[in-house]
């Protein structure tokens, strides 16, 4: 055990002794305090429904998001676009620009010097992705950055950028998948989910040997994250060779490594900074080409400059969720029992770089099937590089195969619940491994009587209500649980204040909230005596906001490092009740710490959670118009640390889906790559009026194998599952079997 | 948003001497002219501050109302003189926006809202609505939001606006003063068909103000119904929108409005539908009869054709509610 | 513009070495400091001015280091001040030694902004006049972050140097030099065979007077500038959120005597006398607001960049009585977006808020 020896600073007692060693700036991290939990948090926080430690601060507009740090004398940027989606661009005018008063610089290619290492062409690797950094003229997707403008304030920084204008040698762009899909290939790689092709067992002869068969084709859109908080960077040099980033982002190391790299600088010359972040969904996953302009431009105005990506720019700039066509062929015996299944799935990606939506990836384990194909495809079009979206492949993946599910079920008559019940997977039968935990099937239970599903009538257009059409459809949610290696600091001060810090943030999942909890029952104090620190690349190092793997990872990081320092002080104390705070002072050191690294899981296991979602819509038969009336979900996700928190984030999933089954849409235009649906308006997602009451639950689900909490992580699981369970129940109110999502009402009528 | 001079003014002589000159714009709400500005969409040179003007009464008016054209959306949809006389009129605002544009919405604003046409909007595409003779971005574009009523080979745009198209219904006339003097516009005439100049949307001269709209008394005001379609169950423009007022007798229809939203380049009156009603039964088959008069001469395109049925459907919904 | 009267090394020459102990280990990677020599024997934190220090300090991209013989500190504008040493005699001797070498004797305070490559791009003396150290510090700082601004190789304007009687009016010329000299550069810029026609005039700013929660704030603006602009950009008052910019979603809604309005389509300019409400005003006495507290309990929030319009908005329907039922909060509140998908949650807190209220 290796407990770091705290930092030598002054003597203590002598110099006056700030109030946080070590600590970010006070100011913007939710006070230990602040929560003031009314729900008792008792001898163990673990499990009980804290308020959000960050919620005073959110509540009251004191939490300070990236592009709202303070900074004297910050110029503002702003991105132009091409209006191009393919070619070159001939020459770019900035003369009116820069003619605006306050201008400070206008960047454009051929007058921005070469970046030591932006790479042109990319593997797929979403850790280095390929930027767009006005380093050469080509042009891959309109709206890309062709310029951007700074003046001293956002008035004329946005007025001057809309006087830039380009000429371009461009040819009509391919933009829609459709029109592609001859040319699809098969990627070297899943990166980062693995194989992109499997086979097990032979799927013909198992095809062949089913009783009932059914094809079909799926699509689901192109989809933009679309966060409340805009993408935004504030870029300030120290000297040449350090730079701070405030970055709206939800992996700060991400951020980072990559600017150090496309700058040239060393890894701990670059700061990122982030205690609050306005939503991510995977679009703030990793860096964009904003980030890098921001410092860019930065350097060349010398001064600190403001960039945030405006909502139209966020159509193109910030990644987007593919389009996929996915077909599905299932095959089952007279009994239900799946007997082959083949998941395909084409998406499209950029022509410089790659990313596979992998959608079929649940198809390879969720039901017990002898016989199983699954193929991801890519089709490279004039776009802009698409990324995670929220359940990357689980969401768009359990649309498809959980609808096939449903007609398979209605071609059996058998009932859609019963069909998915009788091929419970008890084994990951494709990595052929046992899993860490699975009760998918008490949720199946609880949700079906929760719901009233043995009220259902089968038969399509069964259910009214006066006019109104009723649909009951449901579907299986799953995700696996994910876990990176990870690291934190705990630091015992002399107040007997614990003080635990991550690199990792706050995406509105309540990190800030369960870590404190975890690193109050390994110490076994009360939550009110720690505090828990995040959002800054000068904690120790944890892995991106992403794949709901946060809690798992840094949760298990917090966990084993207060673990040792709990130990350490152990080791001090004198006697069993001697306070913590009088082990500190006794030691003579201004705190005693302890940092703890994980490493990597071992892969002994299948680890994934699971759910079962029910829905039921109610459909005008005139104008089609579909309203979701209920839904009731019950999930599997191991350890569920804070009920409150964690119910939170699967209604949000919830709305996800609910949003991607009825609303949900980016379209380009064909003939020029642009985001037609290009702001709030027209890209709907749903509102308030759009979303009834939802009824969420858990199961309970030890896990002795996924972590030593037994967490699963539940960020993307709400949106699996919930897209399918609406088709369904559409189809159920209606006969009609919506194929293509969204499903708007003109797909009714 | 282009640098302006800003101006306020004190009285409507102020306004008007302001407002009359080349590139200026009055501004009220601010909803669509401060939202179109930032786009680069409108570049005014000046903008003239109306929201100190006295403009804002409700009042009654031989058992009609004049409405001020300063009177916020949430102002006229609340108002007792117009949720006792005017229930299409409440449905119609209270079903637009949300309730912060509607605190800031006016009736004279809008009256005046632009199209929400994503190529108008861009600042970019070919548009001659926004760049006359540039082009139309969107005959051949993605037309979900666009109209099949009104159009003209330079431009399909809808125009978005609920309250108008209960105005239609209801008869309005919009009042103005202008250089010349005071006009009383019919509301059927105040907004125009794109026709060769898309660019031109109303009858409204460079300079003139609106000063308020009249709803008059009518036997058909108090059976008066809004029925909205749209992609979200709030705060998104009609895919199709129908005001209906009727005057009945028993079940026969001595008098009908009908007017149409969300289809049409322009608030949408139903001149043929409204007139095969007259002296018929309220029954759905006669209902389906008008709606299918009301959308002949549509002219869809790809994206948009659902809109003629849904907008079929959304008249018979109306009429029902109207009728019941 | 006076002459320099600090004695040691000017602006645009090599900064002497700085040998003190606690700062050897910190004097690397080339980042610009600002060097203060202060007499104090002792060394309080500073209260009040440290948010504004931290702003100017990102502004300068530099470290502040305080040096005197009551100690030395470090502050920087992301971490926790940091005493680098404490009082002692030997301390007290070698930082006597350092400020000789800086020109600056026993009884003078003196700021030096060194840059990366170690040059003196500022000096200054301070004259404190018996206020506060931190405060007199943080003058000098926003004073250095104006000056910073000026380029290189204009020599007259670059030698800024103050006397505390001259700081108001140096203010003005920093300020007019500073719109000069980025006209300067502005030509640098600019290949030499392209003409470079002169800057459009800027149509007149106008004076605003904005009473935000009570207190009246005046600011020279662009007529361009949004309500939501006003309050992020230049009255740092953040917690009103901008999410679209163009009115569809409700995350910049404030309180226009008393109701909710979208401040990214309300012009500043536009608003005269009327009274303002935001987020900042709507706790008082740092007891949340019912509605407030409704949020905390039934987690209407996730990440938070919503929340401060959802709560606006709330206050005000509730003010407006018309919707009672759930469906109706929900259609009065469609106007708020919430991509976290909190909604349920929303719902019952403005319920729970809604009926406490009676
Ligand atoms: C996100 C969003 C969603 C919306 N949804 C809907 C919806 O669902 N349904 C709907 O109907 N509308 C909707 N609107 C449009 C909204 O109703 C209009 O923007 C509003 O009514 C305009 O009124 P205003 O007072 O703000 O106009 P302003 O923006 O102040 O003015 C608009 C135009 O009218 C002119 N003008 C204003 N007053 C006068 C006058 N008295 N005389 C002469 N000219 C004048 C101005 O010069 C300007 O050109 C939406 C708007 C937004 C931003
Ligand atoms: S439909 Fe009208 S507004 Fe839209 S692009 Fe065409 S001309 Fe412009
Ligand atoms: S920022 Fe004002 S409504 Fe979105
Ligand atoms: S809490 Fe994140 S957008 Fe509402």
């Amino acid at each position: 055990m290796t407990a770091t020896p705290p930092t030598p600073a002054a003597p203590a007692g002598k110099s006056p002794s700030p109030a946080a060693p070590n600590a970010p700036v006070a100011s913007n991290a939710p006070a230990p305090n602040s929560a003031a939990p009314a729900a008792p948090s008792g001898p163990r926080a673990i499990g009980m429904p804290i308020e959000r430690i960050d919620a005073r601060a959110k509540l009251t507009g004191t939490a300070i998001y990236a592009a709202e740090t303070p900074v004297a004398n910050v110029a503002h940027a702003v991105i132009v676009g091409s209006t191009a989606a393919r070619g070159r661009l001939r020459s770019v005018d900035t003369d009116a620009a820069r003619r605006q008063p306050g201008v400070l610089a206008v960047l454009a290619p051929g007058a921005v010097p070469k970046l030591p290492a932006a790479p042109t062409s990319g593997t797929g690797n979403p850790a280095d992705r390929v930027l767009q950094l006005l380093q050469d003229d080509k042009i891959w997707y309109a709206d890309q950055p062709i310029a951007v403008v700074v003046a001293d304030t956002l008035e004329r920084a946005q007025h001057a950028a809309a006087l830039v204008t380009a000429a371009y040698d461009s040819t009509p762009p391919v933009a829609e998948i459709d029109a592609a899909l001859g040319e699809a290939y098969t990627p070297e790689k899943l990166a980062p989910f693995g194989e992109p092709a499997t086979t097990r067992g032979d799927f013909d002869a198992g095809l062949a040997a089913a009783h009932a068969r059914i094809t079909a084709t799926y699509t689901t859109p192109v989809e933009n994250h679309n966060p409340m908080e805009p993408h935004a960077t504030i870029a300030v040099w120290h000297g040449d060779t350090k730079l701070t980033l405030y970055d709206a982002t939800q992996g700060i190391f991400g951020v980072r490594n990559k600017i150090a790299k496309v700058f040239g600088l060393e890894p701990t010359d670059v700061r990122v900074i982030d205690h609050y972040v306005g939503g991510g969904f995977g679009c703030k996953g990793t860096p964009w080409s904003h980030v890098a302009l921001a410092a860019l431009a930065a350097r060349a105005v010398g001064r600190p400059v403001k960039l945030v990506v405006t909502r139209p720019q966020m159509f193109a700039l910030v990644g987007h969720r593919p389009k996929t066509v996915q077909t599905l062929t299932l095959g089952a015996d007279a009994a239900g029992k799946l007997t082959a299944i083949r998941h395909t799935v084409v998406s499209e990606t950029s022509r410089f770089d790659q990313f596979v939506e992998p959608s079929a990836l649940q198809t390879r384990h969720l039901y017990s099937c002898p016989n199983v194909i699954t193929t991801h495809q890519l089709v490279k079009l004039d776009i802009p590089t698409p990324t995670f979206q929220r359940a990357p492949g689980e969401s768009t993946g359990t649309y498809a195969l959980e609808s096939a599910m449903d007609e398979l079920a209605y071609a059996l008559r058998i009932d859609p619940l019963e069909l998915r019940i009788r091929n419970h997977s008890v084994r990951d039968e494709q990595d052929d491994k046992p899993y860490s935990s699975n009760a998918l099937l008490a949720c199946y239970q609880r949700g079906a009587a929760r719901f009233g599903w043995s009220r259902r009538t089968a038969s399509p257009g069964s259910m009214r209500d006066r006019g109104t059409r009723i649909g009951w459809g449901m579907a299986t949610a799953t995700y696996p649980a994910r876990m990176s290696p990870s690291s934190a600091i705990a630091r015992m001060r002399p107040d007997g204040i614990l003080l635990v810090q991550a690199g990792t943030q706050d995406i509105g999942t309540g990190t800030y909230t369960i870590m404190t909890q975890i690193a109050a029952d390994a110490m076994g104090i009360p939550i009110e005596q720690v505090r828990f620190e995040l959002g800054d690349t000068a904690f120790p190092e944890t892995p991106v906001s992403g794949g709901s793997q946060t809690a798992a990872s840094t949760g298990t990081a917090v966990k084993l490092a207060v673990d040792k320092l709990r130990d350490q002080l152990i080791a001090l104390r004198q006697s069993p009740d001697e306070p913590w705070a009088h082990v500190v002072a006794r030691s003579g050191r201004p705190e005693l710490t302890a940092e703890h690294k994980t490493d990597k899981r071992p892969d002994t296991h299948s680890y994934h959670s699971h759910g079962a979602t029910f829905a039921e819509v109610r459909i005008d038969p005139d104008t089609g118009e579909i309203r979701v009336a209920r839904v009731v979900a019950v999930y599997a996700a191991g350890t569920i640390l804070n009920p409150r928190t964690a119910l939170s984030q699967l209604e949000g999933g919830i709305v996800w889906g609910i949003g991607m089954a009825l609303q949900e849409h980016t379209v380009r235009d064909r003939r020029t790559g642009r985001a037609v649906t290009r702001d709030l308006a027209d890209y709907h997602i749903p509102v308030h009026a759009d979303i009834p009451e939802l009824d969420v639950s858990f199961v309970e689900e030890p896990d002795p194998f996924v972590n030593p909490l037994g967490i699963k992580g539940i960020g993307e699981l709400g949106i699996t599952g919930v897209t399918a369970a609406i088709a369904n129940a559409v189809y159920h109110a209606t006969g009609k079997r919506v194929r293509d999502l969204p499903i708007t009402l003109d797909k009714l009528l | 948003m282009q640098p302006f001079a800003f101006v306020h003014a004190d009285s409507v002589d102020d306004a008007l001497a302001t407002g009359g000159r080349d590139g200026a714009r009055y501004i009220a709400g601010g909803t669509t002219l401060v939202d179109l500005m930032r786009l680069e969409v409108m570049r005014p040179r000046s903008i003239v501050d109306i929201t100190g003007l006295p403009l804002t009464a409700i009042e009654d008016m031989r058992g009609g109302v004049r409405i001020g054209a300063l009177a916020t959306n949430t102002g006229v949809a609340y108002h007792p003189l117009i949720t006792t006389r005017f229930p299409a009129l409440v449905e119609a605002l209270l079903s637009g926006a949300s309730p912060q544009l509607r605190n800031m919405a006016t009736v004279g604003g809008n009256l005046l809202q632009r199209t929400r046409c994503p190529y108008f909007r861009d600042g970019v595409s070919p548009c001659n609505k926004r760049a006359p003779g540039s082009g139309c971005a969107a005959l051949d574009g993605y037309t979900r939001s666009h109209a099949v009523l009104g159009t003209s080979g330079r431009c399909i745009a809808t125009h978005p606006s609920d309250m108008c198209v209960a105005l239609v219904a209801l008869d309005a006339t919009v009042h103005t003063r202008g250089p010349s003097g005071v006009r009383a516009i019919p509301i059927g005439d105040f907004h125009t068909l794109p026709g060769d100049h898309p660019e031109i949307e109303s009858a409204l001269l460079p300079g003139e103000l609106v000063t308020h709209v009249e709803l008059p008394a009518s036997a058909f005001a108090a059976r008066s119904r809004y029925t909205k379609v749209r992609d979200r169950a709030s705060f998104s423009f009609a895919l199709a929108s129908c005001a209906v007022a009727l005057d009945l007798r028993g079940t026969a229809i001595r008098d009908a409005r009908i007017a149409l939203g969300g289809i049409a380049t322009k608030p949408w009156r139903a001149r043929e539908a409204e007139r095969w009603l007259l002296g018929r039964a309220t029954t759905t088959d006669n209902f389906r009869r008008a709606a299918a008069i009301a959308l002949e001469g549509a002219s869809p395109r790809p994206d948009n054709a659902f809109k003629v049925e849904l907008a079929r459907r959304t008249i018979v919904r109306a009429l029902q509610r109207g009728a019941s | 513009m006076s002459e320099s009267f600090v004695s040691g090394p000017s602006v645009g020459s090599a900064a002497p070495d700085l040998v003190v102990p606690g700062l050897e280990r910190r004097v690397s990677h080339a980042e610009p400091r600002v060097l203060a020599f202060v007499r104090d024997g002792k060394l309080t934190e500073p209260v009040t001015e440290l948010p504004t220090i931290r702003a100017e300090l990102r502004g300068l991209g530099a470290e502040l280091v305080v040096v005197s013989p009551g100690g030395v500190w470090s502050v920087r504008a992301d971490d926790p001040l940091e005493p680098l040493a404490a009082a002692s005699a030997e301390l007290a001797a070698e930082v006597s030694d350092a400020a000789q070498r800086y020109g600056v004797t026993h009884d003078e305070d003196a700021v030096f902004v060194i840059d990366g490559r170690g040059v003196v791009r500022f000096n200054h003396r301070l004259e404190r006049r018996g206020r506060a150290l931190w405060a007199t510090l943080t003058d000098a700082l926003t004073i250095a972050g104006r000056a910073a601004h000026m380029r290189e190789g204009h020599d007259a304007r670059q030698r800024v140097l103050f006397t505390r009687r001259e700081w108001t009016v140096t203010c003005l010329v920093v300020g007019c030099a500073t719109a000069f000299l980025s006209a300067c550069k502005e030509q640098e810029h600019r290949p030499a065979d392209r003409r470079s026609p002169p800057a459009e005039p800027a149509p007149p700013d106008v004076e605003v007077m904005l009473r935000i929660n009570g207190t009246v704030h005046r600011l020279t603006i662009d007529p361009r500038t949004s309500l939501l602009d006003a309050l992020r950009e230049r009255l740092g008052m953040t917690g009103t959120k901008k999410g679209c910019d163009g009115g569809q979603c409700g995350a910049c809604t404030v309180l226009i005597d008393g109701k909710r309005v979208v401040s990214c389509l309300t012009l500043a300019a536009m608003v005269g006398d009327r009274d303002i409400t935001t987020i900042e005003g709507l706790a008082r006495d740092g007891a949340l607001h019912p509605v407030q507290r409704a949020f905390v309990e039934h987690d209407g929030l996730q990440c938070g960049y919503c929340t401060p319009g959802q709560i606006m908005s709330a206050v005000a329907l509730i003010r407006e009585g018309h919707a009672t039922s759930d469906d109706e909060v929900r259609e009065q509140m469609s106007g708020n977006l919430c991509r976290c998908g909190a909604y349920p949650n929303i719902i019952a807190a403005i319920q729970a808020a809604r009926r406490t209220r009676g």
